[in-house]
């Protein structure tokens, strides 16, 4: 697994077909059908102005210097583009199962990737007890490789701080955009407050909840010391038929709760069990709760 | 109580066993077990209290008594287990199935070709049907010797087999023998000894029947076949050499009447298919009576005696009847004497008749020679050929050399124990003179005196420096029992003692001489190879199971037992007063004893149903689907 490329060729080509999607419109941002007014290195002509020493010479208007015989700089109109932040749990309990991490993995350079195929500013945020150090990409699908390596180079551990991320990140990221949240939601109780300091401050979510068919209904019964992978809690348990079934509905409740909060906040929600195929949790999914269209 | 199958200290390690193991399984499926989990948050719920731990500890005490309880009844099931019938014990038989000579007589008042063997193949299949299944039974068969067939067998269908499958053999029952060999058996089974079963007629030998040896039997059984039929038979055939007339045996046959009532028989003798006599005989019931048949012949061949019953009823035992043996051809010595004075000679010489002498003079010499050579005073000049016997050679020209010439010796003396010199005790025999011969190492010295020997052998030459034909020994008795030793010297097997004879297979006994080396005794049979015997009072004893001729060969003499009649016995042995008698309802009673293992099955499989029902997984698959239809509802 830890050999093999996140995504193969013939899936990252039909990942090109997608685009995300969001339904807010952000003050000061336009989606990218609008454009800015901001100069910048873009393709339209916007404007000149004086030639300053350290001035990129290629955007030098040669022809006015051949007439004039003084250097204007061309400027050109920026296209701002909606940022597009994808916080992946890297927490203890995303990788109880391997394959969970693994998929979270998966799912989130394919979302960058349909992001970048459309020249969306993509975020990538790793994050377990505190924001980590992310990879910022844009500009195509060329910029696709180094994100997937440092995907790829990505381990998990630590404990989940929701309240602690997001304080972080409203701080390091002030302008609003897009924030896909990739996570078990499990570990820190007062998630929802945090999400919710997020979309109070602006931001449009969409919450992606991952689990393994395990954790939402135990194959295991009898007598278990549990341990909580995150803290090291323990409790001792004799799981029989009845308590699995009450552990799967407390689940069941759990995963309405964050459905909840998202559509309480005019977002998205995605519940994804790990046996799904990849597949089927973008084209289908993820199209149909309209996170990618 | 009792338990059919196992018994009770099977019984009890069996289900500890599986008790035990159900009651580790019921603990280990609650043995404490380590996982990591994402979260505990689900587990336990706001408002009710965490799922009790439950190590080590039986909970549902009435379930897990149901599955012990289901499991034991299953386990009694399994043992057959019982009430009360000591007839249920399971023990070990012995059927003791005749299978002597005796058996293929007819069986009277049967189906023509119906033998005392099939009533008591008949009688035993009805005692094996009796005989509960769990019992074992070891099927002997009862002739001469004992023959267990079957090992310790439950199996009814291999004993069924072993029964059917019994003939006839060729020797007497020996009763005592083999129902010693039951009894040893039981013994060493290790379970409860059952019964010792005899199957049979109940014919023994008259030795047998005069001091009985039976073993102590705590259960015996008689099945008893009924044997009352008329047979007459020839008890032995023997043939002799006549004494008197040369080329003539003697064949002396011998016949008994084994019925209740007088008979005549007539006996008819062949010789190489040749008819040799008829006679008849009125035998008185239970007595021998002989008859003597002269056959003139020389060359060997098979002699055969018939024995034909006379009168109604017909004779019930048809195998003795008949009986052969070979005799064999008797051969003759050809023996040449070159002497001038052949009168003194032929008393000795022609006293056997086996002897063919033939008297020449010394000037009709020739060297050729089929048998033996007698040179009296006379050294040819060519020596002859094969065995030859030089007397008084003379000294300058004797086959042996002379060391001296001694007149009137005295205390002439035959070298003991060697061949030559057999049946010669005298001493100072008196001789008027004679040649002492130089010896060698390899010579064989027959007689001697003080200043040497006088007579004696090397290779084929026999010297004596004396004529023992002349002066006063020729009327010493050394002389004719000097040239018997001589012309057996010359061709041993013209001069064996020759006793041909019919027996009965079985245990066989010959006489033998007291003068016999024991080291010389040989028994072969027809093919030529060794059977086994034994030297007990003056006889040598060997055992044949089968018809088959046998040569008992000592010293000089040759015995030759044709064993081709049946072994017959002399006495109807008497039942025991405390023998159980005719065919046991054992199987009856055991029938009327209520099989319990088929409800006892049903019951532990039902309680265990029942536990399953009220405890297991399908109340809760049930629960489930209760909760289902609740949500869906």
């Amino acid at each position: 697994m830890a050999n093999e490329p996140l995504l193969d060729r013939r899936f990252l080509e039909r990942l090109e077909r997608l685009t995300i999607h969001w339904q807010r419109s952000f003050n000061g941002l336009v989606g990218g059908h609008n454009r800015s007014r901001f100069s910048g290195g873009g393709q339209e002509f916007l404007d000149h102005r004086n030639y300053h020493q350290g001035d990129d010479l290629r955007a030098v208007n040669w022809r006015a210097f051949m007439r004039l015989d003084k250097m204007f700089l061309k400027m050109f109109q920026v296209e701002p583009r909606v940022p597009v932040h994808i916080l992946l749990d890297t927490s203890e309990s995303m990788s109880v199962d391997p394959a969970k991490f693994y998929y979270a993995r998966k799912l989130a350079a394919s979302l960058s990737y349909v992001g970048l195929v459309r020249l969306d500013m993509i975020e990538l945020l790793p994050f377990a007890g505190e924001l980590h150090k992310g990879r910022t990409v844009g500009g195509g699908r060329q910029r696709f490789s180094p994100l997937a390596t440092f995907l790829e180079e990505l381990t998990s551990g630590g404990s989940t701080n929701f309240m602690k991320v997001s304080r972080q990140f409203l701080n390091e990221f002030p302008q609003r955009g897009l924030v896909i949240i990739i996570s078990d939601f499990l570990g820190e109780e007062n998630y929802e407050k945090a999400i919710q300091f997020l979309a109070d401050a602006g931001n449009e979510l969409c919450l992606i909840q991952l689990w393994t068919d395990d954790e939402r209904s135990p194959s295991w019964s009898g007598e278990y010391d549990l341990v909580e992978a995150e803290t090291n809690a323990k409790l001792h348990i004799h799981v029989d038929s009845d308590a699995k079934r009450r552990y799967t509905e407390e689940f069941d409740k759990h995963a309405a709760a964050i459905r909840t909060l998202a559509l309480r906040n005019s977002g998205r929600y995605a519940g994804i069990p790990t046996s799904m195929p990849l597949d089927d949790a973008i084209f289908v999914e993820l199209v149909r709760t309209r996170s990618i269209a | 109580m009792e338990l059919l199958n196992l018994t009770l200290g099977q019984f009890l390690i069996t289900f500890g066993g599986v008790a035990a193991v159900a009651v580790a399984l019921y603990l280990l499926d609650r043995t404490k077990k380590r996982h990591v989990v994402s979260t505990l948050r689900f587990w336990v719920t706001p408002g009710q209290p965490a799922p009790v731990s439950r190590n080590r500890r039986i909970q549902q005490k009435v379930s897990f008594l149901m599955q012990l309880l289901g499991m034991l009844l299953l386990m009694l099931a399994i043992a057959e287990f019982q009430f009360g019938g000591g007839f249920s014990k399971r023990r070990d038989h012995v059927l003791v199935l005749d299978s002597s000579a005796w058996m293929s007589a007819a069986l009277p008042g049967g189906a023509k070709g119906t033998t005392l063997m099939d009533a008591a193949r008949a009688n035993a299949l009805g005692w094996l049907r009796a005989v509960p299944p769990t019992d074992r039974v070891l099927v002997v068969r009862a002739d001469g010797l004992a023959t267990p067939v079957t090992a310790w067998e439950v199996d009814h269908r291999k004993i069924l087999r072993a029964i059917l499958e019994t003939t006839p053999g060729s020797t007497a029952l020996n009763l005592s023998q083999n129902l010693e060999f039951a009894r040893d058996m039981q013994r060493r089974s290790g379970a409860e000894s059952g019964e010792i079963v005899y199957s049979g007629p109940g014919r023994i030998s008259a030795r047998e029947a005069t001091s009985p040896n039976l073993p102590e039997m705590p259960a015996f059984r008689v099945l008893n076949v009924d044997d009352a039929v008329e047979n007459c038979g020839i008890r032995s055939v023997g043939a002799r050499h006549s004494e008197s007339k040369q080329g003539v045996w003697e064949v002396l046959v011998r016949a008994r009447n084994y019925g209740r009532r007088t008979r005549t028989v007539s006996i008819t003798l062949n010789y190489g298919h040749a008819p040799q006599g008829n006679h008849t005989l009125d035998l008185p019931p239970g007595e021998d009576k002989e008859t003597l048949f002269e056959v003139n012949s020389r060359a060997a061949g098979i002699l055969e005696a018939r024995l034909y019953l006379q009168g109604s009823p017909g004779d019930g035992f048809a195998a003795d009847n008949y009986a052969s043996l070979e005799l064999p051809e008797q051969r003759t010595l050809h023996v040449v004497v070159y002497t001038d004075q052949p009168a003194a000679l032929k008393p000795a010489l022609e006293s056997d008749p086996r002897v063919r002498a033939e008297y020449r003079p010394k000037s009709a010499y020739t060297p050729d020679n089929d048998g033996l050579v007698v040179l009296d005073r006379f050294r040819p000049e060519t020596a002859p050929k094969g065995k030859a016997f030089w007397i008084d050679p003379p000294s300058d020209r004797s086959p042996i050399t002379v060391k001296e010439r001694v007149e009137h010796p005295e205390g002439l003396r035959w070298v003991p124990d060697q061949p030559l010199t057999q049946g010669l005790r005298a001493r100072n025999s008196q001789i008027e003179s004679t040649s002492v011969l130089q010896t060698q190492s390899d010579d064989i010295r027959v007689a001697e005196i003080d200043q040497g020997a006088v007579m004696m052998a090397r290779g084929d030459t026999l010297v004596a420096g004396f004529n023992p034909f002349a002066g006063s020994m020729r009327y010493e008795l050394s002389v004719p029992i000097l040239v018997g030793n001589i012309l057996r010297w010359a061709s041993l097997d013209t001069f064996r003692d020759i006793d041909v004879g019919t027996q009965s297979a079985g245990a066989v006994s010959s006489p033998l001489p007291t003068t016999v080396d024991r080291k010389s005794v040989k028994v072969l049979t027809e093919t030529g190879t060794i059977l086994p015997f034994n030297i007990r009072d003056r006889a040598v004893q060997f055992f044949a199971g089968e018809p088959t001729r046998v040569r008992v060969l000592s010293g000089t003499a040759e015995r030759v037992y044709s064993l081709t009649l049946p072994e017959m016995w002399d006495a109807k042995w008497t039942t025991p007063k405390d023998a159980r008698r005719g065919i046991p309802a054992w199987n009856d009673t055991l029938r009327r004893n209520q099989i319990l293992w088929p409800w006892l099955a049903i019951l532990g499989i039902g309680l265990l149903v029942a536990e399953w029902v009220l405890y297991g997984s399908y109340r809760l698959s049930r629960l489930h689907v209760v909760a289902r239809r609740e949500e869906a509802a």
